[in-house]
């Protein structure tokens, strides 16, 4: 059995969890503000699109990277519009984002089809740390944005539960009524909250298509992430530290059928690899479901409800 | 802080006047249809040619009403599913999978059975088998829904993922059952003659438009008149009020996601003794799940005003995909446009529900003194 490669798809799985931790800790920063988007998959393929756009007219990556950032908060505030000011449905909502994102995504993507990009995010350099057997290529051989995003969910941690924003959001989605007590606007954190998870699910987006594929191929690129992202903020029970580690356990089983391909591990068929990933998110689902245990998982007392004061 | 002078204040209605019950959907329309041609103008393709090319493919030939029927009858099954799961607030969304499991299912029947029974019995047996292969995708998401509250979002959804690899596994490995086992290129196996439907004419509209038609206007009719759909109905308005009135919410939860998920399956099996006669990998790039979704949310879950968001629907994928050949315009429009009708309609709909009016709000507010 050939080492290299399991050291390889473990560096992988790290890396394609980047775009897990950021679109779950996206989807988990809404959720906490008591809104339900699941619209992220479109939101992904949209900026993963338009990233690769701006970044192919510019010829800078990083400024693919912000537009991808920006696409994703202008998607997610129509859904915050939609949601907090309209009070439509959440789940209709976040599924026309979806379909209207893929389109949109497709439109954009048409001309792009089978463009290369020039320029890649290196890893970064850490000399001859990255030498280091084993623990080198995947500890010190990752790139700025995927530092960042597990910072970001320790920091997210720190602010959700150590600072007074953080009380307020986590109150907004629990408890609306208290913050509207509190003379705070219930609206203003929910739109704010929404166009920032939106804007970190874009930067998912564009990390994926800048650091990870070479080219734009419709609508192959984020291949269900986006939901799997979704499920990963119910498994990690709405706290950021533990998205991180069923990011990279998902990262794994993502990555598990090009590994065993290359090891030419054939018993287990193909397809059943490729369901592996779906699979093993619904069963984590499922185990971690009872009768009622719905607020002691953690899940925002009011997520998906709007908040109207005078129907209280 | 920034004071905005003026307040938007919803008021709820008591009675939504019926007019606008007409005019919010169209004007939703009118408004996505306008900022589609905004959007194209910024990308720089041509407003009128994608419209009228659009809606010629769509609406105004002979073989652009009869493809945009064929298409509904499709769309009418899976978003009768999506209607009839969403009128209880239980957001099947994985419709798209049930629809490849009854690609699979009524491949199988059409397959297995072979040549030997008349049209009139074979072609119904495909029907169910794909209807109860659908009914099967969303067992599990139906019991753990009911039991033990898990999100039938996300399961439902996940297992169309799953779905999609199974169509792939079933075409591709070879010597599968499903395979065409006289091409090397992977194909799907073609089903017994006798399963085969022809369609009317030169047209490509299958007879199989009416069984949509008619299924939908029967699960109309059990939810408006029968004792089931009053079930269904306290139950979406009330859960604790079903619960006092013994209404067995378990067993309801069950039944309704199983008609769902059988809806999409059949939805499959319409698309093998229609149009296609076996299993064709490329369905699973159409998104007919997905657009049931729309149509069932454009309907407002109403399953008899499905019929015409339906139609309407396709004759504008039908349009979309008309694009390809007579403009350079990318087919996805019609996608985005699909999104963003519902995106408007949603948005709409707060017209409908709510009176909203703007009120001055000054930066010293007069505070009245009454008692």
């Amino acid at each position: 059995m050939n080492d290299n490669i399991w050291i390889l798809m473990s560096a992988d799985a790290i890396a394609i969890a980047t775009t897990l931790i950021l679109a779950g800790l996206g989807a988990l920063f809404t959720e906490r503000a008591g809104v339900l988007n699941l619209g992220i998959e479109g939101i992904l393929l949209a900026s993963a699109v338009s990233s690769f756009l701006a970044a192919d007219a510019s010829g800078s990556i990083w400024l693919g990277l912000v537009f991808g950032a920006l696409i994703g908060a202008i998607l997610a505030s129509v859904h915050a519009v939609l949601s907090v000011v309209f009070r439509a449905n959440q789940i209709v909502a976040g599924l026309a984002l979806v379909i209207f994102g893929t389109g949109l995504a497709n439109f954009l993507g048409k001309p792009a089809e089978g463009k290369t990009i020039n320029t890649v995010i290196e890893p970064l350099s850490f000399g001859s740390l990255s030498d280091i057997p084993v623990i080198g290529p995947i500890v010190f051989g990752q790139d700025i944005i995927t530092y960042s995003a597990i910072l970001l969910a320790i920091v997210s941690s720190r602010y959700l539960f150590s600072t007074r924003p953080g009380l307020e959001l986590r109150a907004t989605g629990d408890d609306p009524a208290t913050v509207d007590a509190q003379g705070l606007s219930v609206a203003r954190i929910r739109i704010r909250y929404t166009m920032f998870g939106g804007a970190l699910v874009g930067l998912g987006g564009a990390w994926l298509m800048l650091a990870q594929s070479a080219g734009w191929h419709q609508a192959a690129t984020t291949n269900g992430l986006g939901w799997i992202a979704l499920a990963l903020v119910v498994f990690a029970g709405w706290r950021p530290m533990r998205i991180i580690f069923g990011a990279v356990l998902f990262g794994f089983t993502l990555q598990l059928p090009f590994t065993l391909q290359a090891e030419q591990i054939t018993f287990i068929p193909s397809a059943f690899l490729e369901m592996l990933p779906y699979l093993a998110t619904l069963i984590a689902l499922i185990a971690l479901s009872r009768p009622g245990s719905r607020n002691l998982l953690g899940a925002p007392r009011s997520l998906g409800s709007p908040f109207v004061r005078d129907e209280r | 802080m920034m004071h905005i002078p003026f307040r938007v204040v919803f008021e709820q209605r008591g009675e939504t006047p019926r007019r606008l019950s007409l005019i919010v959907p169209l004007v939703s329309v009118l408004a996505a249809l306008f900022f589609g041609a905004l959007f194209l103008l910024a990308t720089g393709y041509s407003v009128f040619d994608t419209y009228t090319n659009m809606f010629k493919g769509g609406f105004a030939s002979f073989n652009g009403i009869t493809d945009t029927l064929a298409l509904s009858t499709v769309l009418i099954c899976t978003g009768v599913s999506a209607a009839f799961a969403f009128q209880m607030n239980l957001y099947n969304i994985g419709g798209e999978g049930q629809l490849y499991l009854g690609l699979i299912g009524g491949a199988w029947a059409g397959i297995a059975l072979g040549d030997h029974l008349p049209s009139l019995i074979m072609v119904p047996i495909l029907l169910i088998c794909g209807a109860l292969a659908g009914a099967a995708w969303i067992f599990v998401p139906a019991l753990v829904r009911s039991r033990l509250g898990t999100s039938e979002i996300v399961s439902t959804l996940l297992l169309t993922y799953i779905g999609a690899s199974l169509i792939k596994h079933v075409i591709y490995t070879p010597g599968s059952f499903f395979r065409n086992p006289n091409t090397s290129f992977p194909q799907g196996r073609r089903v017994a003659d006798s399963a085969s439907l022809d369609s009317f004419g030169s047209s490509r509209l299958y007879p199989t438009f009416f069984v949509a038609v008619v299924v939908a206007g029967a699960l109309y009719w059990v939810v408006k008149r029968t004792e089931f759909g009053y079930r269904i109905n306290v139950i979406s308005d009330s859960p604790r009020a079903a619960h006092y009135a013994g209404i067995n919410s378990r067993r309801t939860t069950m039944m309704v996601m199983s008609i769902s998920g059988a809806l999409s399956g059949l939805a499959g099996a319409m698309l093998i003794v229609g149009p296609y006669g076996k299993i064709e990998p490329s369905i699973i790039t159409l998104g007919y799940g997905y657009a049931g979704i729309v149509v069932a949310a454009l309907a407002r879950n109403n399953l008899a005003v499905i019929i015409i968001s339906g139609i309407l629907f396709s004759g504008l994928r039908v349009g979309g995909n008309n694009l390809q050949v007579t403009t350079d315009t990318p087919i996805h429009i019609g996608v985005m446009l699909q999104g963003a009708i519902l995106l408007f309609a949603l948005g709409g709909e707060a017209f409908r529900r709510y009176h909203i009016h703007i009120v001055r709000t000054q930066t010293q507010p007069n505070i009245k003194m009454s008692a």
